[in-house]
């Protein structure tokens, strides 16, 4: 809900014209009120409407500033005839009523243009700006009639006192957490430009091979293509760049180019999505970076957690290396303490610490002893298959012992192993433990079917169930039983929903009788991780969350203690790679004026985007015009379950060229412009 | 196959298939500024908006394939209004210069303004003042391009060169070299040709001709052996010596076709000459005493045919070793294949998702070549092998592998890829007898390409679909030339490969089927046409008596495509030709192109009379030139040899290429082209031979002079000579690396 004093946003007629402050009636959206803490909004225009937050605001230079955003300052677009040339005389006609030399005759003119634009514009930023503008010349004609018929400038036109702010958006990129110019990276796929596509996806992430691989493009349901038919497959359009790049053996096509060294800082810690990010965009504004990383390898759990069959090492290492390739210094084998951390501080003119969650929470259940040989914990338990897969990096003596492997790797042969999960840790699990032979894989489960699709993927689930893994929904470990400190079985509670009389959330309770015991080799549990924050020294008294993670305020990303920053899981909690990447960039962003000018800023663009999401851009009721429905989505071809089972091939072809274009041409290059006024 | 109606008549759509291409495909019209039929829609102009029951607002048809069902509407007085306000606004300020302006009377948006009848700039905006750019052969006026964007998408899908971009701001948008200050690319001209208004113009014909007043001779080049059609363009100069007819320009048929810079700019190789009785009796006699003709391969088949007429009446020998050389290659290669021509075509490149090329520098050789593997990876996301001794940078965004031997090892390579790509292939005993007797360890070690090499051709290829195999020209003068032959022919015959050899010449095909060669003997008395002899005739070189140039004939050629193609008079010539010569020695014809139906049949060719040959592609792309030559059935008696021992390139090793665009003694003399007759090396030849940049030097046994070049882009130790600047220009007729010693000359 928000005050305004006039509101046409998303089609609702507000018009408080002449009430009262107090009685004025609301707007049902998340408007941006407060541009920031320092400034009102006067008034916000965007696509589908506009909002005006007092009564004193100049809607003539509104109409044309929201214009000459579009033309003078956007550089997204001009490629349409429509779009160019309209966008251009919108523009000229609006000033021209604006400092009062308008004749009636181009108000014809702009609705003209408009309509011209809204029919047939190649992105809906050239069919939405007409939108906000007629709204204005048809809801406050009277002022554009008013510059017109007396031949004066509009009430503010010579005032300098608002800033007009704008800001390109689409659903797709609103919706990542990374706010990916999705639009813009396929259409470099559609145009066959995949070095433009690869650009554009760097601006802000930097991750290509792995988000094209192995994002729960978050995007995808947000995509406004889903009101015609079904969404783009954004997420694997993302490779064609990626694989452009590698394929020739082109250097690497960064967004910017580098700026020169600053003679600043930073040390970056840990080497997962986060860190790799921050220091991507650091070193990209001439940051010198270090990155420290515990492990003996590269990439954090991207590495070491994601199996090989779904983000092959070396399509990884690719993104790495164009990390690498800015001058970033990697330093592996340094697990960082307290200690080197107060010295980083003297050191260093900011730190980002990027640690992720690496432990893993325990099932709570009866007996749940880490003593126990058999009980694994899923992170250690992936860590161990990946080194070897990836690296050749074989288990340890005492590790193989500790687990009771016959050899140096992860061999299952014979064992049944249960895991305890719903997301993609689990996932990731009991299909490496399908691939490491076990002879049994179990998955267990609170909730069912639908919801363990909803916290992963369709496609993972049922290729999971396609290689062999049993899935127990509704159900839960209760006690673990072993015989010397070896685990011999479990037993298994059984629940079911049950709906709430009043109306609420249905809740889970057990079914009495139901439970079961279950012979088993392992009990990997993979519920969720938490944070190892031992090198955060206690004196700093940094603040956390209640999940136990270091706490920041969501937008900067700085702790609580001057020049500490923090990103990715360790800030957020377990989450996906490109919530990291989208915090690591803006965190990098933050601190790249934080070393230069010891401040914590957020550049327009950035509040704007954190405005937008909080509006949110999709809007799933929102009627489809100008695009024929019933175009289906591309889907790339998959190995068959017989020739990935027992392998670490990777499981997805990826698009044929000929399945990417179709793909990319049902994108809608669904751009918008909003602006607020402060 | 969809099933849709356009204006309530049912049509059918095929896979793939936009709403527009099925338009024009049953002869409905859809006006559009932008499309380009050979790129992917650039959707710029918006004009091509249509209507569909079912649907709310406007669809654009050029990038929308249909759905079953759908009813689509092209024309009604909604879509005329949008459109119309589209061209109201693609007119707002374009410059009123049509009096000048060279694409005046064919001109996209000349037309399309009448079309819509706007007579008058309807919306206004803010003029702007911008600047023209001058690159080289290309001129651009930003405020005359109308931003279709149809250049930018030929110059990175179907060329390549990717040189260009569109530099996005909104109004102030404009084309620009891509990365750099000036347009660097190969100046294929492409660029030219796509653009529908003036904004980019070629700078030597600006300001020169209007179109109306230029004749339109439809030919074909005869630069390489693509065979690319082309349209001379030629007008008659006014200069105070009389009016003489005057080559002005190159056109295609861009829509379907595409040609090079050479074809395109290096026009003006036509000579002159009268007619010098006194010359003409000595021509005679000098070959009515021959012994042989030497001849080259820029020679129509009608001129091929008359020597071999010559030959079979006056028992002379026929030299030329280029052609024989291709000539025995092709005989090896029909011996295990059982055809007489390969089954590839530059259609088969362009379509082809898996390619490998061995043997030949294609970008500079044959550009259609080229540009067929660019458009197969920008298209098709084809995984292309390249396997040469010298990398190229020119194709670095086609190739996915590079694949360096060591030079002369190509029957090694050439072995180890048969065994590669027949693995799974159910191949005869014998083959597989010879293919598992390979010494592998020897030949990977001695090419110097490794197992893991092949290994990865295998696993890149294993999805690719259609398939090509290219063998440049390197193989056709190699000495182990004829195994190397089976061997493809192997391949093709067994595995899901199409094979594409490339001919050096505008012509080496033809000549190849009609004339039987002999191995030149360096004797005396020899004609030369177009090459070396004790009596030269010809257009090439320093000749004794002029005979027209390729320009100037009329005849045919066979292309690498095995097609017969037409070229025509572009600029008429005054002296004699071959035929004058030879009718008075009894061969006798009233003109060259009444030899056209007789062109050998049992080689493929057709009877069919040179004036009944098309040289035109259909509205839809069909191609109507010539004619597609038979293939005909061989015998199967070809043994594979054993590979011989590899041979060793060390020392001071060259490869003899020329530059892009350069072919031959017909494009050295071209005004507008490059003459770049630099040696370049790399930096690491440059200290194998003692060299730096800029040094003068003279290779042992030739007598030009050239300059050393260190060349960035350019790795190992095998420097690239050019040849077009020798006295006939062309390829060497012997195998194209060779060690030699070079001479600095003083400063």
């Amino acid at each position: 809900m928000s005050k305004v004093y006039f509101s046409t946003w998303r089609g609702e007629q507000i018009n408080n014209m002449g009430k009262p402050e107090s009685q004025w009636e609301k707007s049902a959206y998340n408007l941006p009120e407060e541009y920031n803490e320092h400034s009102h909004a006067k008034a916000f225009i965007g696509w589908d409407g506009l909002a005006l937050f007092n009564p004193d605001v100049d809607v003539v230079r509104l109409a044309t500033e929201y214009a000459a955003q579009y033309q003078v300052y956007s550089e997204a677009c001009g490629r349409c005839a429509p779009g160019r040339w309209g966008g251009r005389i919108l523009y000229d006609l609006l000033d021209k009523i604006a400092r009062g030399e308008g004749a009636a005759s181009d108000m014809d003119h702009l609705k003209e243009v408009s309509k011209t634009m809204q029919e047939t514009s190649k992105c809906e930023i050239g069919k939405t700006v007409p939108t906000p503008l007629l709204d204005l010349m048809t809801h406050f004609e009277h002022e554009f009639m008013a510059c017109i018929t007396e031949q004066k400038a509009s009430k503010h036109y010579h005032l300098e006192d608002t800033s007009y702010i704008a800001k390109i958006t689409a659903p797709c990129m609103d919706a990542c957490p990374a706010h990916v110019d999705i639009p813009a990276y396929i259409e470099g796929v559609r145009d066959l430009r995949f070095d433009d596509s690869l650009m554009a996806t760097r601006q802000t992430m930097p991750l290509a091979h792995t988000c094209g691989r192995v994002c729960p493009h978050p995007c995808e349901t947000e995509c406004r293509r889903t009101n015609l038919d079904e969404p783009i497959s954004i997420m694997e359009l993302k490779r064609l760049g990626a694989d452009y790049e590698t394929d020739h053996g082109f250097g690497f096509f960064h967004p910017v180019e580098k700026k020169a060294s600053i003679g600043k800082k930073v040390a970056v810690i840990g080497s997962g999505p986060a860190g790799l990010t921050g220091a991507y965009y650091l070193a990209l504004d001439g940051i010198d970076v270090d990155v420290y990383e515990e492990l003996p390898v590269l990439g954090g759990e991207v590495a070491v957690g994601v199996p090989e069959y779904r983000m092959p090492i070396d399509k990884y290492n690719q993104d790495i290396e164009a990390v690498r390739d800015l001058g970033v210094n990697f330093i592996t084998n340094t697990k960082v303490t307290a200690d080197m951390m107060r010295q980083y501080e003297n050191d260093y003119d900011a730190i980002l610490v990027a640690t992720g969650t690496r432990i893993s929470k325990k099932v709570y259940c009866d007996n749940e002893r880490p003593a126990i040989q058999g009980y694994w914990g899923a992170i250690d338990f992936l860590d161990k298959v990946n080194l070897q897969v990836k690296y050749d990096i074989m288990v340890p003596k005492e590790d193989q012992v500790r687990h009771m492997l016959p050899s140096n790797f992860v061999d299952l042969t014979g064992k049944t192993l249960v895991c305890v999960g719903g997301g993609f840790t689990s996932m990731d699990v009991v299909r490496c433990a399908i691939r490491a032979n076990a002879k049994k894989v179990v998955m267990l489960y609170r909730r069912d079917e639908k919801t363990i699709i909803k916290n992963t993927t369709y496609e993972e689930y049922h290729e999971a169930v396609e290689e062999g893994v049993e899935f127990i929904f509704h159900s839960a470990v209760a006690a673990m039983y072993d015989e010397n400190d070896v685990l011999k079985s479990l037993t298994v509670d059984r629940y079911e929903l049950v709906p709430d009389p009043n109306g609420g959330r249905a809740t889970l309770e057990k079914i009495e009788g139901a439970s079961f015991e279950m012979a088993c080799d392992y009990l990997i549990p993979a519920v969720s991780q938490s944070a190892d924050l031992k090198l955060i020294p206690e004196e700093w008294e940094i603040e956390r969350t209640s999940w136990a993670t270091i706490k920041t305020n969501g937008k900067d990303y700085m702790t609580s203690r001057k020049g500490i920053f923090a990103a990715g899981d360790c800030e957020y909690g377990p989450m996906t790679i490109v919530n990291a990447v989208g915090q690591a960039k803006r965190a990098a962003s933050v601190m790249a004026r934080y070393v230069v000018n010891g401040e914590i800023t957020l550049v327009d663009d950035e509040i704007m985007e954190d405005h937008l999401r909080k509006l949110k851009v999709y809007d799933k009721k929102e009627k489809i015009t100008g695009w024929l429905p019933g175009l289906p989505r591309q889907h790339s071809e998959v190995l068959t379950v017989e020739e990935r089972r027992d392998n670490n091939r990777e499981v997805k072809y990826g698009f044929t060229q000929e399945e990417a274009m179709s793909e990319a041409e049902r994108c809608m290059r669904c751009y918008y412009i909003a602006m607020v006024a402060h | 196959m969809i099933e849709f109606t356009i204006n309530n008549q049912p049509v059918t759509a095929l896979k793939g298939e936009t709403i527009l291409q099925v338009a024009r495909k049953t002869g409905f019209y859809i006006p559009t500024m932008c499309y380009i039929e050979k790129t992917k829609p650039c959707a710029s102009c918006r004009l091509c908006v249509v209507e569909a029951d079912s649907v709310d607002g406007l669809i654009l048809s050029c990038q929308t394939p249909p759905t079953q069902g759908l009813a689509v509407t092209i024309d009604s007085d909604r879509l005329q209004q949008e459109r119309t306000n589209i061209m109201r606004l693609y007119d707002v300020n374009h410059p009123l210069e049509c009096g000048v302006c060279d694409k005046s009377g064919a001109c996209d948006l000349q037309n399309k303004t009448l079309e819509f009848g706007i007579s008058a700039q309807h919306f206004s905006a803010k003029d702007q003042n911008r600047k023209i750019e001058h690159w080289g052969l290309i001129n651009y006026d930003p405020s005359l391009c109308i931003l279709c964007e149809k250049c930018v998408h030929v110059c990175n899908e179907i060329i390549g060169d990717d040189a260009i971009t569109l530099q996005f701001g909104g109004y102030k948008s404009a084309v620009v070299p891509k990365n750099s200050e000036k347009l660097d690319c190969t100046f294929c001209g492409e660029c030219i040709a796509v653009c529908p208004v003036g904004a980019l113009v070629s700078s030597q014909f600006q300001y020169s001709a209007n179109a109306w007043e230029l004749t339109q001779i439809p030919a074909t080049c005869a630069h390489c052996s693509a065979g690319c059609s082309l349209t001379y363009e030629v007008k008659h100069t006014s200069n105070s010596n009389g009016a003489k007819p005057k080559i002005y320009r190159v056109t295609n048929n861009f829509e379907v076709a595409t040609l090079c810079g050479a074809g395109r700019f290096g026009f003006d190789f036509d000579i002159q000459a009268s007619k010098d009785n006194e010359l003409f009796e000595k021509a005679v006699a000098s070959f009515k005493n021959a012994k042989a003709i030497r001849f080259s391969s820029l020679i129509t088949n009608e001129e091929a045919m008359i020597l071999q007429r010559l030959k079979a009446k006056m028992g002379i020998k026929l030299f030329n070793e280029e052609a024989r050389g291709y000539q025995s290659f092709m005989s090896a290669y029909s011996s295990v294949s059982g055809k007489s021509a390969f089954s590839g075509s530059l259609d088969a490149i362009a379509q082809s998702d898996g390619i490998i090329v061995l043997g030949g520098r294609v970008s500079a050789d044959n550009p259609a070549v080229r540009y067929a593997m660019t458009t197969a990876a920008r298209h098709n996301g084809a995984r292309v092998v390249y396997m040469h001794p010298l990398e190229d940078a020119l194709l670095q965004n086609v190739i996915t592998q590079m694949v360096r031997y060591e030079a002369g090892s190509e029957e090694g390579v050439v072995a180890m890829l048969a065994q590669t790509l027949l693995k799974n292939c159910d191949i005869s005993d014998e083959t597989k007898g010879f293919l598992d007797s390979l010494d592998d360890g020897y030949l990977c070690a001695e090419s110097n390409v490794g197992d893991e090499e092949f290994d990865r051709i295998a696993a890149s290829l294993r999805r690719a679909k259609r398939k090509t195999l290219i063998i440049g020209s390197d193989v056709l003068h190699h000495k182990r030339a004829a195994n190397i032959a089976r061997l493809c022919g192997l391949i093709e015959k067994y595995s899901d490969y199409s094979l594409v050899i490339i001919p050096q010449n505008v012509n080496t095909v033809g000549v190849s089927l009609i004339c039987d060669l002999d191995q030149d003997e360096k004797i005396s008395d020899v004609v030369g046409y177009n090459a070396k002899g004790d009596f030269i005739v010809g257009s090439l070189g320093e000749y004794d008596m002029a005979l027209p140039s390729l320009n100037q004939q009329e005849g045919t050629f066979v292309s690498l495509n095995y097609q017969l193609l037409s070229t025509n008079v572009a600029v008429a010539f005054e002296g004699y030709c071959l035929n004058d010569i030879t009718t008075s020695l009894g061969v006798k014809a009233e003109n060259t192109i009444d030899y056209t139906v007789q062109l050998p049949t049992e080689k493929g060719f057709k009877a069919v009379e040179f004036d009944a040959l098309g040289n035109f592609y259909g509205p839809l792309g069909e191609d109507n030139r010539g004619y597609q030559l038979e293939t005909m059935d061989c015998t199967i008696d070809g043994v594979l040899e054993e590979i011989e021992d590899l041979p060793e390139f060390n020392g001071t090793v060259v490869y003899y290429s020329n530059p892009v665009n350069q072919f031959n003694g017909y494009t050295a003399r071209t005004s507008q082209l490059e003459h770049d007759t630099s040696l370049r090396g790399s930096a690491q030849f440059a200290a194998a031979a003692r060299l730096s940049g800029g040094e003068r030097i003279q290779i042992e046994g030739a007598n030009t002079v050239r300059t050393f070049i260190l060349d960035e882009s350019l790795k190992g130790t095998i420097a690239l000579v050019p040849t077009f600047d020798t006295s006939f220009g062309g390829l060497p007729e012997t195998y194209r690396f060779e060690k030699i010693k070079l001479i600095k000359v003083g400063s």
